[in-house]
């Protein structure tokens, strides 16, 4: 089924066309558009075999001239052939790029490649573990840049692509490797990478290295200093014995071995910078080669900070990282995303930065370290003094080292297994070592010569604490999964829209409300909110039935219903103005005094819509319209629902509970009243307040819901007062009996009473707060003590 | 110092009797192959068969040696499946105590070479995603192997845990 036709070439502006080669190509598979990278890419490669050739030959040059075997015939006889090899790297360069094809977009990263035998690579989008960007001096001096993708133990590699395009590949990829949605066309707009830094718009530097700095502590670290050390005194010696010849077997691999040392430290880890950005941390590095590289932080499995002995007087340290699935191969080479250095000299302040952003919380203050017992100076003579170990509640730190002081620190959540160890010699001393597993890479923690106790003591408890910290990991994990689902539903639904979550209104226990433009907010339901349907359907026809009453403030009117991606929503009228509850925080009192009397109208205006149904009545929810034959059996109905999940939690919390439920309902029967429709729930919440020509003025009320009756319309009046107290700013306590007291003068003495009943029947009607809401559910109890 | 190397509680689990046998015979044969192959070569070549007789002393020595120590590295041997990880202990002079937690295993393995397979042996390995882990349990018998192999697997399903 393997197809060697080449693909048709696809004009991006023709949306038509689409290919789909090789095996990828199933009869049911939606086609589409695949493209090529840059074509510059072959000439790229081709210079790169090139130069590689040219070093390789240029090498064996030399040494064969070092030993005069060196004929000048060799060299026309070797040039055509290196001709030819040129030629046919530059081929296979271009068969390569015309062969390999990529999407990357809303559904899918795929890239296709090989000419004869096809390769489909496609990766799910949450496998990604990062995204680098790397740019060969060649492939920068063209503008062009490699896109490399690990995922699990593979990495794809696409090259090469304008750089532009690649740091905007790069931005969505890691966009949706962290699980977000969103879509490709959202990041078109450029994110300019500078040429020399790789950063991107978005990106905070947080630590940068300046080369000197970088240069100084490379002179001063000890990787240097020996070999740097051991040829001057080679040199030394052989010069002054005159035999410099002889020497240079052993010189010639030592200064190979500096120069590659340069090359690793200084040039690959030239123009340093790690950098904050939107997604996570980002190290962008290189002189000539320009790498860009991601940390993604949860697979951070260890940090390593060390200090050679001369940076001591600095204060610089060096952090490596242990990145889950990154250390294949040379851990630093220039040409290797795999890079574990975070940060290759730092400022102790620097570190701390670090640090915190790679194992947020961590903290070295505060955790107890503990030297080894001085009879490992009989085996750790030239450091025992260094060697300590600790740990808090989330971490284990081991140090050693005199010459090169290291530091490892392991998250215990991170813990792999625990091994002790003890040599004869050390069984002699009472000592062990105890060391503590990580994923392959830089940090090895290992706790070395601690008494026999200590070090079991260690590794039993460690275990344990590694134990506890994967199950909060865990639980962590679950939690966020949950909430990741809710969203990235929600996500696409929004963006159906033309919304985002930065649009959000409000957000209640039944639903999420974002702005859509002006005139309507989307009202989004939550999920596991059950029936949200059905009532939509209710409250829609309820609205309805008051369009055109006006009444003088603004009702809600839904205008559409729907279900996407198992999520209801509804498009609702947008009320005017702003939100009253979060007006009341920033208000002062001679501005909210007179809003909260308006608020009072408001409330007091609602009495005047016509009920659907004559008489006491549910009017929204199961079964409603449900009609009742008096106040007190509607009550007793509505406070059902709540009572069977609370009733014990009150029958605890409560002394007398019952004779408060007797008192309610003998209150009630009492009370003669002709029905009249009751919101159920109004509060600054549910309002919204504009500018009026005497002042800020509530103008709506919105969320009719469940709770919305026709019963005796005191209740709502009742509840404007006391719901108030709810508010989170400070006065509202106060502001609640001021407006009491306003109540009491328009509507007389009489309606303390009902004003005290009524704060029982809420206090019941949400006492099944207490699984969601502390704060509502202690109130309710205050409503139930009175 | 046994408690050191003990696990907390409970009792190790011992490695099958062959284990030993075929130490013992890899042993017996190993030793004077590896020391009279260079010992014949040397009494042709240089004719001086002193030599050869002082590496078959040598030998010898070894030999008693390793025959005494293996025993007691047999002994040494031991594993014990607790409620959330597996400890493994060995080794006389250089003692090892490894704990895997359940949750951080990745594969476990059982092997059984040709000579092992003779002796009706199997070694179960443990992985995890640090290559210093290295939990090898050798001289099973193939059921405890299995058995060892499909209870741990279902443990560590049941504790699995993320990176």
């Amino acid at each position: 089924m393997t197809s060697s036709q080449p693909p048709q070439r696809t004009s991006p502006a023709d949306p038509e066309v689409t290919t789909t080669p090789g095996i990828s190509a199933t009869a049911t598979a939606p086609l589409k558009q695949t493209e090529r990278p840059h074509p510059l890419t072959p000439f790229v490669r081709g210079w790169l075999v090139f130069v590689a050739i040219a070093i390789g030959y240029g090498r064996e040059l030399i040494t064969s001239s070092s030993e005069n075997q060196f004929e000048s015939g060799g060299l026309t006889w070797i040039l055509p052939l290196l001709g030819i090899v040129v030629v046919l790297a530059a081929v296979a360069g271009f068969v390569a790029w015309y062969f390999t094809r990529f999407v990357i977009d809303d559904e899918e990263l795929r890239v296709e490649t090989g000419a004869i035998f096809k390769k489909s690579t496609k990766i799910p989008f949450e496998r990604l573990q990062s995204v680098d960007i790397i740019q060969p001096l060649a492939a920068r001096m063209f503008g062009l840049a490699e896109l490399r993708l690990d995922a699990g133990n593979s990495t794809t590699k696409l090259r090469y692509l304008r750089r532009a395009k690649a740091s905007r590949l790069r931005d969505y990829l890691l966009t949706r490797a962290h699980g977000q949605q969103a879509s490709i066309r959202d990041l078109d707009q450029e994110s300019a990478a500078s040429v020399f830094t790789d950063l991107g718009v978005g990106d905070q530097p947080l630590v940068q290295v300046t080369p000197q700095r970088l240069i100084i502590s490379f002179l001063l670290s000890t990787e240097w200093l020996i070999p740097a050390a051991i040829s001057i005194i080679i040199v030394g010696v052989t010069a002054s014995l005159g035999v410099v010849p002889l020497a240079l077997g052993g010189l010639i691999p030592l200064l190979i071995g500096m120069l590659s040392l340069i090359w690793r430290r200084v040039i690959g880890m030239f123009n340093f910078t790690l950098a904050e950005s939107p997604r996570g941390l980002r190290i962008t590095r290189g002189l000539t080669n320009l790498t860009s590289q991601s940390v993604p932080i949860n697979r951070v499995q260890g940090v390593k900070t060390s200090q050679p002995l001369l940076w001591r007087l600095l204060g610089w340290y060096r952090i490596d990282i242990d990145i889950l699935g990154h250390a294949q191969g040379d851990s630093e080479s220039n040409e290797s995303t795999a890079s574990s250095v975070l940060l290759p000299v730092a400022s102790r302040e620097e570190v701390d930065l670090a640090l915190g952003r790679v194992m947020p919380g961590f903290g070295l203050d505060g955790i107890e370290l503990h030297p080894a017992p001085n009879r490992a100076r009989w085996l750790r003579w030239f450091d025992f003094w260094t060697l300590r170990y600790g740990w808090n509640d989330r971490t284990l730190i081991t140090e050693q080292g005199w010459f090169n002081h290291e530091r490892d620190i392991v998250p215990h959540a991170k813990t792999q297994s625990v091994n002790v160890q003890q040599g004869p010699l050390q069984r002699r001393l009472r000592l062990a070592d105890v060391h503590v597993h990580t994923p392959r890479g830089p940090v090895n923690a290992i706790a070395h010569q601690l008494d026999e106790h200590a070090a079991r003591e260690l590794a039993l408890t460690q275990l344990d604490r590694a134990r506890v910290a994967r199950a909060a990991e865990r639980e962590r994990r679950s939690v966020a999964a949950v909430s990741d689902g809710d969203h990235s539903d929600e996500a696409g639904l929004l963006r159906a829209f033309g919304a985002g979550r930065d649009q959000l209104l409000g957000s209640g226990g039944e639903s999420e409300v974002f702005a859509l433009d002006h005139d309507r907010v989307l009202r989004l339901y939550r999920s596991r909110h059950e029936a949200p349907q059905r009532t939509a359907a209710q409250l829609q026809e309820l609205y309805e039935s008051w369009r055109g009453i006006d009444i003088g403030i603004e009702l809600p009117l839904i205008i559409d219903t729907g279900e996407r991606g198992g999520r209801f929503y509804t498009v609702d009228r947008r009320f005017s103005g702003r939100n009253f509850s979060s007006w009341l925080q920033d208000a002062d009192m001679a501005q909210r005094r007179p809003a909260l009397v308006s608020f009072l109208d408001a409330t007091e205006q609602l009495q005047r819509l016509p009920s659907p149904v004559p008489g006491f009545a549910r009017l929204i929810g199961d079964g409603a319209p449900q009609q009742f034959g008096t106040l007190s059996e509607l009550l007793a109905t509505m406070l059902q629902g709540p009572l069977a999940s609370s009733r014990a939690r009150l029958e605890h919390d409560v002394p007398g509970i019952v004779e408060v439920w007797n008192r309610l309902h003998g209150d009630l029967a009492e009370r003669s009243i002709s029905p009249a429709v009751v919101h159920g729930d109004v509060c600054p919440p549910n309002a919204y307040i504009s500018q009026g020509t005497r002042g800020p003025v509530v103008t709506g009320i919105g969320d009719f819901s469940p709770h919305t009756i026709s019963a005796d319309p005191l209740l709502d009046v009742a509840g404007a007062l006391i719901f108030l107290e709810l508010e989170p700013y400070a006065d509202a306590p106060a502001d609640a009996a001021w407006l009491e007291a306003v109540a009491v003068e328009r509507h007389g003495r009489d309606i303390v009473r009902w004003i005290d009943v009524y704060r029982r029947y809420y206090g019941f009607y949400f006492s099944n707060a207490y699984s969601f809401d502390p704060a509502l559910y202690a109130w309710c109890l205050r409503q139930l003590s009175r | 110092m046994e408690e050191l190397f003990a696990p907390p509680a409970y009792e190790w689990q011992r490695l099958s009797p062959k284990y030993r046998s075929m130490r013992l015979l890899t042993t017996l044969i190993f030793v004077p192959i590896l020391f009279t192959i260079p010992a014949i070569i040397v009494g042709v070549a240089s004719g001086k068969w002193w030599i050869s007789g002082v590496i078959w002393a040598v030998a010898a020595v070894i030999l008693i040696i390793r025959l005494i120590f293996v025993p007691r590295n047999w002994r040494s041997w031991g594993y014990v499946e607790r409620e959330d990880d597996l400890y493994i202990t060995h080794g006389v002079m250089f003692r090892n105590l490894i704990a895997v937690p359940y949750g951080r295993m990745q594969l476990v393995e059982v092997e059984s070479g040709p000579l092992e397979r003779a002796y009706g042996l199997a070694s179960v390995t443990l992985k995890t995603a640090s290559p210093e882990t290295g939990a090898r349990i050798p001289g099973l018998t193939p059921e405890e192997a299995t058995r060892l192999r499909d209870r741990l697997t279902e443990l560590g399903e049941a504790h699995a845990s993320g990176l």
